[in-house]
């Protein structure tokens, strides 16, 4: 074996330590360490993703001596090492635009348990990537809830207790519900293993026999991480946890933790439940539906919002929409479009809640319009980095976004029946997005009004974390709208060793 | 990046000039150095667009996918719109060196003008569609400082009145976009069209469906109906040279988007005869006549201006829908016409606005003893626009209608020339009562206001003027010396039918 293969396992148990080691560590230190670890991560991610490249094909890993069908697995291919590393540098974004912040919001005894919440996070993202195993799934679906609570909660103001209250009921009903479909499925299987559980469900479908309990598994766990990923109508959740968080918390929860659930989905549709089978049971279709509804409703309900962390906040329903949309045009085309718009809203996401902050120190921490008024002049830089989130969200070319739109739109022309809804809903989710995000950025390069209150005396600028974090952003949109190309193709062959 | 780089230049160039001038303090400061600057830059701009259409050849600067690329090329057509616009946004630049000085934050105005002329030339010199619809978003988004430029409350109300509009529109034709590239080995323009037959069997209808989106999204830009609205609304809100350039120029990229998709990549013998022609046809009749009625309802000089926009684009798409060589013809010679009178007509409003601040028709009753020169140089655009001969848009409408009567059309092959007669006297009684009332202006009047506040004989300053007059002496004398243009375009015409 090559000791590159070892990469997975080491950055999950790297990421794991961190947090273990960071509870003796003061604050700050645990910054530094917890800002180490994803730039280890990211590289050994980076191995990861380069030895599969070289050998052409993915690997298991397996986890102490015990071989398949028992045991404990990791697997590694072309699509699990571009997530991680895009997760891993998102992450990294994300924490480094939100430092003085997180320094602000949270109390300073406290400031190493937020600390611990990113590395846990990290490696639970991690392992939800790189797992094989449906067991080691739950277990890391669990601590992720447990973690994205904790950083909602730790920024003890305003709703953000209940908003983790909240989050915390919704997260466990989904886990529950998730937990419930493994239960039936190693039940009806006897495997937790993807690869062998992969291999009896052909049997049974074959044979025709449980056709009742795999609709079952395939409904609970579908509507399980639909609710942890918050797809329309099971949002309820997003809105009061990315509107009330800390910038850094905000930014992970919506790029990244939703992401995990949904890559962890597509896994299993295609390693456990066979995605030829979702499709002939019509589960897709229920898919679809969600999806496109949350395309349209999210808006809507974003265009009603005047606080525009919450309006940002309903946007990703509406982006999560998209994903579930693609996923469920039931196609290849379709998934490999899902797949691109899980990484392009996980970097225009986070770009918007990172920029968005800058603008509200300018404008004396509030978050409606009204107060953000002329913002783009106050902070240029923000106001760019927001302009650019905006756009891209709308489809504006040459941003990730665009390349997002036209992907769902090729795949939408493969799909008969579906063509129709899915450029029309297309069509007007793009103009629902364009009204509120647009609005919003001639809202932030518009004069302000004698009658608006004065701004009180705020931070003279932005640090420089938060800058060079905006402008990294920017700049992995860019090159996700720009050079698309090898991204697209690397999901690709990575969805085709899935198969 | 392989190819000719010259055609890089006149896109770099002011786009570069432009953020310069955003960004440099100097500029916000120094009114000299902006004008010096942005007039120099416009001059340049010039040399370096001549250059290019003169060297021709093509460009590619980036892949987005194995299909799709940004391309840019030369052609017959990126000549015709590249010329037009460089040499007109110069006149415009040398106005506002004047105008502008009345107005706040010049700079701005300045910077975001000079980016939109290198967006503009990667507009015309697009060599795909996708290219084309990178630069037409980015058009949109540039241009929109301009009308926001007063950042009244009624400014921004246009401004997002015009950025929705525009959106929409354009998505509307991105679907049309996406349909395209799944039926064609790639977007290139080719006269005559880039479709493969048997990649478009059994999906005939939905080709149809797809090009009157296009057409209706593109058409946005050119204020064809349904989607006008914004047009009148976002171009008075601006400065008079913006909303001169918008209603001159960037209308008119609406009209070569559409000229692209239906004579370079659909193709027109696809569509000839087919209910998407006849509906076609009918909107851009119905907006002729709907935008004059109207203009000559309209109080509003700048509006009024607009609304005779809304009408006479429509006229060049109405010569685009007949799919006929003649009207072809006698459309790109309405582009050309329409954008020179159009813009000698908005700067006089502007010269008008500063010198007496009068916006309302009826108040510029005996103008002709305030600037005789500037009401002389309207009168001549005026009439050039009604379409007397020998003026210019006598050619243009001469072309239009006998290619509309031999163009095979059934019914509209007649009523088409009778709108476009009626809408040419609706013309002449929306734009002349401003040269009768100011020059004519009757025994009762006395001039007491005219008097009063000193304002006998004040014409604009020569910076205002001269562009004004060159601008009327172009649409009289491409009036009297069509010929060679009108041969050129009949090439073009000849090569697409």
């Amino acid at each position: 074996m090559n000791f590159v293969q070892n990469f997975p396992f080491f950055s999950i148990i790297l990421a794991m330590f961190s947090g273990i080691v960071s509870s003796v560590l003061d604050g700050r230190k645990a910054r530094n360490l917890s800002l180490a670890m994803i730039a280890v991560t990211t590289a050994l991610s980076a191995g990861t993703l380069l030895f599969c490249l070289g050998s052409g094909e993915s690997y298991t890993f397996m986890m102490g001596h015990f071989p398949a069908p028992w045991g404990n697995e990791i697997r590694a291919g072309i699509l699990e090492g571009v997530t991680a590393i895009f997760f891993g540098i998102i992450m990294f974004l994300a924490v480094l635009g939100g430092l003085d912040h997180t320094a602000e919001d949270v109390e300073e005894k406290k400031l190493n348990l937020f600390y611990i919440m990113i590395d846990l996070m990290l490696s639970s993202l991690l392992a939800l990537v790189y797992t094989n195993d449906l067991f080691t799934a739950y277990v890391f679906v669990e601590i992720n809830t447990i973690a994205g609570c904790g950083l909602i909660m730790i920024r003890q103001k305003g709703r953000s207790m209940s908003a983790a209250i909240r989050y915390m009921i919704m997260s466990q009903l989904g886990s529950g519900l998730f937990l419930i479909g493994l239960s039936i499925l190693y039940d009806v299987t006897g495997h937790l293993l993807m690869s062998p559980a992969r291999e009896s469900v052909e049997l049974l479908v074959a044979a025709g026999s449980y056709r009742i309990p795999m609709l079952v598994i395939m409904a609970v766990i579908g509507v399980g991480l639909a609710i942890k990923s918050g797809l329309y109508p099971f949002h309820y959740w997003i809105p009061d946890t990315y509107g009330y968080a800390t910038p850094t918390a905000s930014a992970v929860l919506s790029g990244l933790v939703s992401k995990g659930y949904i890559f962890l989905l597509i896994k299993i549709f295609y390693r456990v439940l066979g995605y030829d089978n979702l499709v002939s049971s019509q589960m897709v279709n229920v898919l679809y539906v969600f999806g496109i509804t949350g395309m349209v409703m999210g808006s809507i309900h974003a265009i009603h919002e005047t606080d525009t962390r919450r309006m940002t906040a309903y946007s990703s329903v509406a982006q999560i929409g998209y994903i579930y949309m693609g996923m469920g045009l039931g196609t290849s085309y379709g998934m490999v479009a899902a797949v691109f718009h899980i990484f392009t809203h996980s970097a225009t996401k986070a770009l918007l809640f990172i920029s968005a902050v800058g603008l509200y120190e300018v404008s004396g921490d509030k978050k409606d319009y009204i107060s953000l008024r002329g913002a783009g002049y106050r902070n240029p830089l923000a106001g760019i980095g927001f302009t650019v989130g905006a756009l891209s969200m709308v489809g504006f070319p040459m941003l990730s976004g665009f390349i997002s739109k036209l992907l769902f739109a090729t795949s939408a022309l493969e799909s008969p029946h579906k063509m129709l809804p899915t450029i029309i809903v297309l069509a007007v989710s793009t103009t629902l997005n364009a009204v509120y995000f647009l609005r919003l950025v001639i809202t932030l390069y518009s004069r302000r009004r004698p009658e608006d209150a004065p701004i009180p005396e705020t931070r003279a600028r932005s640090s420089w974390q938060l800058r060079l974090a905006i402008l990294c952003f920017i700049g992995v949109n860019l090159v996700l709208g720009l050079a698309s190309q090898p991204i697209v193709q690397a999901i690709r062959d990575g969805l085709a060793m899935f198969g | 990046m392989e190819g000719n780089m010259i055609l890089l230049l006149p896109l770099v160039l002011p786009i570069l000039a432009g953020v310069v001038v955003l960004a440099g303090k100097v500029f916000r400061e120094n009114r000299k150095y902006l004008t010096g600057l942005s007039v120099a830059v416009l001059v340049l701009e010039l040399v370096l667009t001549f250059q290019a259409l003169v060297s021709g050849g093509s460009l590619t600067m980036i892949r987005l996918t194995d299909q799709l690329t940004l391309e840019l090329h030369i052609d017959q057509v990126s000549r015709l719109f590249a010329a037009l616009t460089a040499a007109v946004w110069l006149l415009v630049g040398i106005y506002s060196v004047s105008y502008m000085s009345h107005e706040e934050e010049e700079h701005r105005f300045f910077g975001y003008y000079l980016i939109v002329a290198g967006v503009l030339m990667g507009l015309n010199f697009s060599a795909n569609l996708i290219t084309l619809y990178v630069f037409y978003e980015l058009m949109t988004l540039t241009s929109l400082p301009l009308v926001l430029h007063e950042r009244s409350r009624e400014a921004v109300r246009a401004g997002l009145k015009y950025l929705f509009y525009s959106v929409a529109g354009a998505f509307l034709a991105l679907f049309g976009i996406f349909f395209l590239a799944g039926v064609s080995e790639n977007l290139t323009f080719t006269a005559g069209g880039v479709l493969s037959d048997s990649a478009l069997a059994g999906k005939e209808g939905l080709l149809l469906t797809s090009a009157f989106c296009m057409i209706v999204g593109f058409g946005t830009k050119a204020g064809m109906f349904p989607l006008h609205g914004w047009l009148p609304t976002a171009h008075p809100v601006a400065p008079a040279s913006a909303s001169a350039v918008l209603s001159g120029l960037i209308t008119k990229a609406g009209v070569l988007a559409i000229i692209r998709v239906v004579y370079y990549v659909i193709g027109p013998d696809r569509l000839r005869g087919t209910w998407m022609q006849n509906v076609w046809i009918l909107l851009t009749l119905l907006t002729v006549f709907m935008g004059s009625m109207l203009a000559y309802k309209e109080p509003v000089m700048k509006k009024r201006l607009a609304y005779s926009t809304v009408s006479q684009v429509s006229y060049v798409l109405f010569g685009l829908s007949l799919l006929n060589p003649t009207a072809f013809a006698g459309a790109l010679s309405h582009v050309v016409f329409h954008s020179v009178i159009k813009h000698a007509l908005f700067l006089t409003a502007g010269a008008i606005i500063v010198t007496t601040g009068w916006t309302r028709v009826e108040q510029m009753r005996g103008l002709g003893q305030v600037m005789p020169k500037t009401l002389a140089c309207y009168t001549v655009a005026a009439l050039a626009l009604v379409g007397i001969p020998p003026l210019s848009g006598f050619v243009s409408k001469w072309y239009l209608a006998s290619g509309a009567l031999s163009s095979g059309t059934g019914v509209w092959a007649w009523v088409g020339p009778a709108v476009l007669l009626v809408s040419a006297l609706l013309t002449a009684g929306y734009l002349l009562p401003l040269t009768i009332q100011g020059f004519f202006p009757g025994h009762d009047f006395k001039g007491e206001e005219i008097e009063k506040r000193g304002l006998k004989g004040k014409e604009p300053s020569w910076w205002m003027l001269a562009p004004i007059g060159v601008l009327a002496a172009a649409a009289l004398l491409l009036g009297c010396f069509p010929g060679s243009l009108i041969s050129m375009l009949q090439s073009i015409a000849a090569s697409v039918l």
